[in-house]
């Protein structure tokens, strides 16, 4: 190992290390403001400057929920796997953060590196992505069954479930863009949609980022997709247990992966960096990647707001009766109009294969939606009349 | 025929418009001034700043909150508010809502006399509030009018097991205290009672009706058969008056 | 010789792993320990620069082999997996002797009879120019020599094998609503 390889790794990942951290912090400010003003309330607005009485809309409260989080007690319950609840929070960290350098974030200071050692360079960058995020469920398993607790227990088996269940339409709606593109190449795939030719902005595309955006909502646990750890059920599901550090480092690890998945998103679907201005100042590009992300984390919030909680049945129905039909025929369609578009075909049959993709989609969606929906039965009382 | 993903798209605007105009319109923030109130509550007086700005300042009464909050569980009975005679509790222990309860945070005693005769009032009921989650089932299915939510939230206590079982004189309230924090729907619920009642009353005043109009029937149908039987005993009689008992033992049969 | 410590470090870990994969008690750390020796698996492949193998590695057996032997336990009684119940066979023996005749029968000669100067075409170039990349910065294109191989001359096994997997699939499908179908009836007549 020379020295400029050390140097050149430290470039490319010590930004990641940094930017999403703390990225992270402020998330969970936003996350609290919107949801309190959704529900009229004002949100965390106290905490601001130690020792003055600056409050800065409460952005401070980010540092002091870490310093509450670090200087907590660490309790393990009595029987307890106790090295697999303390490994539980760390595999769950680690793999959202190794994904993150799989995003193609050009950032200014990468003319410096010399090796190979931009994993978005890899040839295989979506795979190891996905290989790499499906991790993430045996954390949770792992963080449920070594709490020795029932909850945590069914909360681990409902996010194993659901995790496996997602997973296939997340992955069926990324290859189309794969597919299209024809490489797995992060770089590649962002070059591929420059000039604006983002791949929402064809039907199959926005099709595929919608299933795409939902089974990201499923994988990682947000609402309404949060069963394996609905507060109202399961109390917090598998990190019923957990508190103090180890409890602060499955939350940065929920939210990196949050920002891992949008993008994702970002990258196969939004054009990557692309955005006014980058042309003339290249930087600009990973001001507007990130902007982006924050743009899908805030219909997530957004999303939290405002549905309620799936039940088990449902979620199971709509992943493997809508989701997965959904997102092969969405196969089917972007193989034709790929094939299309290559055999040199005039605007005119281009424009007839849009409608038709379009009506398409939307008819076998609402068919499937007719289909797929269980049957919820009135309630019924057993002693009252 | 509605869009695919139409209500998500709906349910967004609802919040989005809550969000927004959190920021333009001071009174929606509830938890600020208590300034957002219904109209009707208008002339209450206005608790001034967040809550809590003193130490030991309480809130929970009637004044502070809103006519939709729905808290935990209480007992009605129809006396006045303070002193709690058992014969006006509404609640007659027929512990439909301790079965119908999901949670199963209600516990019911029945209440005997001296004499081991079931009484209709209970002896005990508890509501653990720690463990219910106020889902109203219980006030669904009360055949009597007898539980309905209360909106008082200030239950923190430092005994996390006693203090959070509320005991059946904690529970019980008067209905003036229940017009008092939610005055619509008590008055529609007096009003369902007391249409409720008159129409059991008018049943029951139809069926006095019907019973006596039968019993007229009845004694008019005898007094008719006794006449009809007189004239024939009469006739009869104007022979054989030596049995005249007969004709009456006979009816007595009957 | 960072690429020779790095090998037998993966080496050893798989092996250990392996090894307490199969005599730990406890059938959930049994999982994660085999889930340990995947990694160091995927890990090896990654050293032949064969990316796409590793990365399907983590993907196939990590993320849906270690997941179903997870969800094969807990459908079970044992959830927690601790109890004391110590299995007892006596097939070590054989097992040892099975071992060791693949190892000296199979392996060896394998091993003696690969040239291992006569590398595969796409690894070699693939070596090559990774050894150079500092210079030219162009990462190994393995993916896509991969994928032209499957579909070029290899796509009629590809198609059998996917008709293969989609029949077992299938198959499975039927299976499982045959044992449904079979319960509903034995629930209709006590």
């Amino acid at each position: 190992m020379s020295w400029e390889l050390i140097r050149d790794i430290l470039i490319t990942t010590v930004p990641l290390l940094v930017i999403f951290p703390s990225l992270f912090a402020f998330t969970t400010w936003i996350e609290r403001k919107a949801l309190a003003r959704i529900q009229n309330r004002i949100g965390p607005n106290k905490t601001g400057v130690p020792c003055t009485r600056i409050s800065l809309f409460g952005l401070g409260q980010p540092a002091a929920d870490g310093i509450k989080m670090l200087f907590k007690e660490d309790i393990v319950p009595k029987g307890a796997d106790r090295l697999f609840h303390l490994l539980a929070p760390i595999v769950a960290l680690i793999p959202a953060m190794l994904v993150l350098c799989f995003l193609p974030l050009e950032f200014p200071w990468a003319k410096f590196v010399q090796a190979p050692v931009q994993a978005f360079l890899l040839d295989g960058a979506v795979i190891f992505f996905f290989a790499i995020t499906g991790l993430n469920t045996l954390a949770v398993f792992m963080a449920g069954w070594a709490s020795r607790n029932k909850y945590s227990l069914l909360g681990g088996m409902r996010a194993i479930a659901q995790m496996v269940s997602y997973e296939i339409p997340l992955v069926l709606s990324a290859v189309i863009v794969v597919m299209l593109v024809g490489s797995l190449n992060a770089a590649d795939i962002a070059a591929a949609q420059k000039g604006y030719q983002w791949h929402l902005f064809t039907p199959w595309g926005l099709a595929a980022f919608v299933i795409f955006f939902i089974a990201a909502l499923a994988e990682t646990n947000r609402s309404p997709f949060d069963l394996p750890e609905a507060e109202s059920e399961l109390i917090a599901g598998y990190f019923t247990e957990y508190s103090g550090f180890k409890f602060a480092l499955f939350f940065l690890g929920e939210y990196i992966a949050m920002f891992a998945i949008s993008g994702l998103a970002v990258t196969l679907f939004l054009g990557a960096g692309e955005g006014p201005g980058v042309a003339a100042v290249p930087a600009l590009s990973v001001a507007w990647f990130i902007a982006k992300i924050f743009a899908l984390i805030g219909i997530m919030i957004w999303l939290r707001g405002t549905l309620p909680r799936l039940r088990v049945d449902q979620l199971m129905a709509f992943a493997w009766k809508f989701l997965l039909p959904l997102s092969i025929l969405n196969i089917l369609i972007a193989g034709f109009a790929w094939h299309v578009a290559k055999s040199g075909a005039g605007t005119g049959l281009k424009a007839v294969v849009w409608i038709a993709s379009l009506i398409t989609l939307y008819a076998v969606a609402r068919g499937l939606n007719r289909i797929s929906r269980p049957e919820a039965a009135p309630r019924e009382y057993k002693y009252a009349e | 025929m509605s869009l695919l993903g139409g209500g998500i798209v709906k349910g967004m605007a609802v919040t989005l418009r809550n969000f927004v105009g959190s920021y333009f319109n001071k009174e929606r923030l509830v938890t600020n001034d208590y300034a957002w109130r219904p109209k009707e509550d208008a002339e209450l007086p206005q608790s001034a700043g967040q809550y809590p700005k003193e130490e030991g300042e309480q809130l929970s009464d009637t004044t502070t909150v809103t006519n939709y909050s729905r808290n935990f569980p209480m007992l009605l009975h129809d006396g006045k508010e303070g002193d709690t005679p058992m014969d006006t509790v509404r609640c007659v222990a027929c512990q439909i809502c301790e079965r119908e309860c999901p949670p199963q945070c209600i516990y019911i005693e029945k209440m005997y006399d001296e004499n081991g005769k079931y009484i209709k009032s209970p002896a005990k009921f508890d509501i653990d509030v720690s463990v219910c989650m106020s889902c109203q089932i219980c006030v669904e299915v009360c055949p009597f009018d007898a539980i309905v939510m209360n909106s008082q939230f200030e239950l923190s206590t430092p005994d996390r097991f006693g203090g959070l079982l509320l005991r059946r004189d904690d529970l019980l309230k008067s209905n003036d205290y229940y017009h008092q924090i939610h005055p619509g729907e008590a008055a529609a619920r007096d009003q369902r009672m007391a249409d409720e009642k008159a129409a059991k009353e008018a049943k029951k005043k139809a069926a006095a009706e019907a019973a006596k109009k039968k019993a007229a029937e009845k004694a008019k149908a005898e007094a008719e058969a006794k006449a009809k039987e007189a004239e024939a005993a009469q006739a009869e009689g104007a022979e054989e008056k030596s049995e005249p008992e007969g004709g009456d033992s006979k009816e007595a049969t009957e | 010789m960072t690429q020779e410590t790095a090998f037998y470090l993966l080496a050893i870990i798989a092996v250990l792993a392996a090894v307490t994969a199969v005599r730990l008690r406890n059938l959930i750390h049994g999982v994660f320990a085999l889930v340990i020796f995947f990694a160091a698996l995927a890990g090896l492949f990654l050293l032949l620069m064969a990316q796409f193998i590793a990365a399907v590695q983590v993907l196939v057996y990590i993320g849906a082999v270690g997941i179903l032997l997870l969800f094969a336990i807990m459908l079970t009684e044992r959830v927690t997996g601790d109890d004391g119940r110590r299995i007892t066979s006596r097939g070590g023996f054989w097992g040892a002797t099975a071992a060791l005749g693949v190892a000296v029968f199979v392996l060896l000669p394998g091993i003696q009879q690969t040239d291992l100067n006569r590398l595969p075409a796409e690894l070699a170039e693939a070596n090559a120019t990774a050894a150079d990349a500092n210079a030219t910065m162009a990462p190994p294109h393995t993916v896509e020599a991969l994928g032209k191989r499957l579909i070029e001359p290899y796509i009629i096994t590809l198609e059998v094998v996917a008709l293969l997997l989609t029949a077992a699939l299938i198959g499975a499908v039927a299976v499982s609503q045959g044992a449904r179908r079979v319960e509903d009836e034995e629930e209709a007549s006590p």
